[in-house]
């Protein structure tokens, strides 16, 4: 048996965690833009709240975050209760509860790439378009967000990578339900628990570190390649 | 030479920081769901000797897998014979030291709010007065809770219905928490669980004879050091530690 030869169980672990990053990534990806405006270009106040509360999820445990969405997002929680009673919507024991777990354990990830990529832009050019014209908005659209593209990939790769890595969050909000919540790092903990387990999780475990190590190939590559496009260098 | 120096300097610092068990501490690995009862049994214990006792509490499979990893507490009371017949193959316990030390029983419960009285019996259509969601228990495949749980719903015939709105909770106390939180709209629980949380409320009973019956084994693991170890064990099976364990709801064997 070689590892392509994946069983039904694996492929299911697998997909899911592929369709739980990539939401989660994409989800991540316009709020931390906005973030990374805020923090980098914007004069508010109190910035440096908006900094530790962004980059919260990086430093706290991940179980806090877990039980934190749990209380919030629950059925009994404000939002979850809000969102049951009114769309029908539940997070907990779905997919949706796993993306969103994952996703607010990346975003910091992704304001990270993109606030540095937004700070090595040089505002020249900002301040020429500007002279020349252009509104604020079509300065940030035509001439801030290209050269932003960088980092901004580098972002959308860290935040699936490590969405495909989510353990602690997602089994402490969303549970372990095989098909919704079970990603890859869920089944995995659920393999090694079994008493002749042991083969299966290894199995996994190759799976996980090949994809990790295939999505961070990438992010490196992508940003290589932007960098070259856009710069030149 | 330096290099030594340092590494040996670091190791030094990290140990010292880091700060292990003490030799004559106790310590005592534990299903889940003899938490609170056992906690209470420790603080008895060292009102009566200058030794303490650490407690690891997880599901009796996840614990399983630590000692047989290389963890050593002193003592492992499981929540199953399963995982104790485990650890015995693997001759990670010492056979001769292992007793049934309690036993239990599966409630059906429901959050606090909810009015549902549940008749569980063969044939009984009992499901049909849950409301819809989700049922949680321990995960058949190896937390004794869902593998009781299982056996259960398999003999009173319900399985195949149940198992499409089952979700399989890490260990006894993550099911007691969803259902508490209202994610869930019924668990199947131990009795002692139910009993120690003010946010559910046991709608029905399952019968005992429908599943194996619930045994917690104990034994002193092959590489217990601590030389309180006997005493402790000793003290596990006394009267004033069945008082306790009574008084959360368990029953002696």
């Amino acid at each position: 048996m070689t590892i392509f030869d994946l069983s039904p169980i694996e492929i299911e672990a697998l997909v899911l965690s592929l369709r739980v990053a990539l939401i989660a990534s994409a989800l991540c990806l316009v709020p931390a833009i906005g973030v990374a405006w805020l923090l980098v270009r914007s004069r508010m106040p109190g910035k440096i709240i908006l900094n530790v509360l962004a980059h919260a999820p990086l430093v706290l445990p991940p179980v806090v975050i877990g039980y934190l969405l749990l209380l919030t997002f629950g059925v009994r929680g404000p939002v979850g209760g809000w969102l049951n009673d009114t769309f029908g919507i539940r997070l907990v024991f779905s997919s949706a509860g796993a993306i969103l777990a994952a996703a607010v354990m990346a975003f910091p990830l992704t304001v990270r790439a993109v606030k540095l990529s937004l700070e090595a832009v040089d505002q020249g050019f900002e301040f020429a378009a500007r002279s020349l014209g252009a509104s604020r908005r079509d300065a940030f659209l035509t001439i801030t967000l290209p050269l932003m593209l960088p980092g901004i990939l580098s972002g959308l790769l860290m935040a699936f990578a490590a969405s495909l890595g989510e353990f602690g969050a997602t089994i402490t909000f969303a549970s372990n339900v095989e098909g919704q919540t079970r990603t890859l790092p869920l089944a995995i903990y659920t393999a090694t628990q079994m008493a002749d387990g042991d083969a299966i999780a290894l199995r996994l475990v190759i799976l996980a570190i090949l994809l990790s190590l295939i999505a961070l190939t990438l992010s490196e590559l992508a940003e290589r390649w932007a960098r070259r496009t856009i710069y030149g260098t | 030479m330096r290099r030594y120096q340092i590494f040996g300097l670091v190791t030094a610092a990290l140990v010292g920081l880091g700060g292990t068990a003490r030799a004559a501490d106790v310590t005592v690995f534990a299903a889940a769901s003899l938490t609170n009862a056992l906690q209470d049994i420790g603080r008895a214990y060292e009102q009566t000797t200058s030794a303490r006792v650490t407690f690891s509490f997880a599901s009796s499979s996840t614990l399983a897998k630590q000692i047989e990893a290389g963890a050593a507490p002193d003592i492992f009371i499981s929540a199953d014979d399963d995982w104790m017949n485990y650890l015995a193959a693997k001759k990670a316990i010492k056979q001769d030291t292992r007793v049934a030390l309690l036993s239990n029983r599966l409630v059906v419960v429901v959050p606090a709010n909810s009015s549902v009285v549940l008749d569980i019996k063969i044939g009984a259509d009992w499901l049909r007065a849950l409301p819809p969601g989700r049922i949680v228990t321990g995960d058949p495949a190896n937390v004794p809770v869902g593998k009781y749980a299982q056996q259960a719903l398999m003999k009173l015939g319900i399985w195949d219905q149940i198992a499409p709105r089952l979700v399989r909770a890490d260990n006894v106390r993550s099911a007691l928490v969803l259902v508490e939180r209202g994610e869930a709209a019924a668990g199947i629980v131990y009795a002692t669980d139910a009993a120690i949380s003010k946010s559910v409320k046991v709608a029905g009973l399952i019968p005992e004879d429908a599943h194996k019956p619930i045994s917690y084994p104990m034994a002193i693991t092959a590489g217990s050091k601590s030389p309180d170890t006997e005493r402790f064990f000793a003290f596990l099976t006394s009267p004033a530690a069945k008082s306790i364990f009574t008084r959360f709801g368990f029953t002696s064997r």
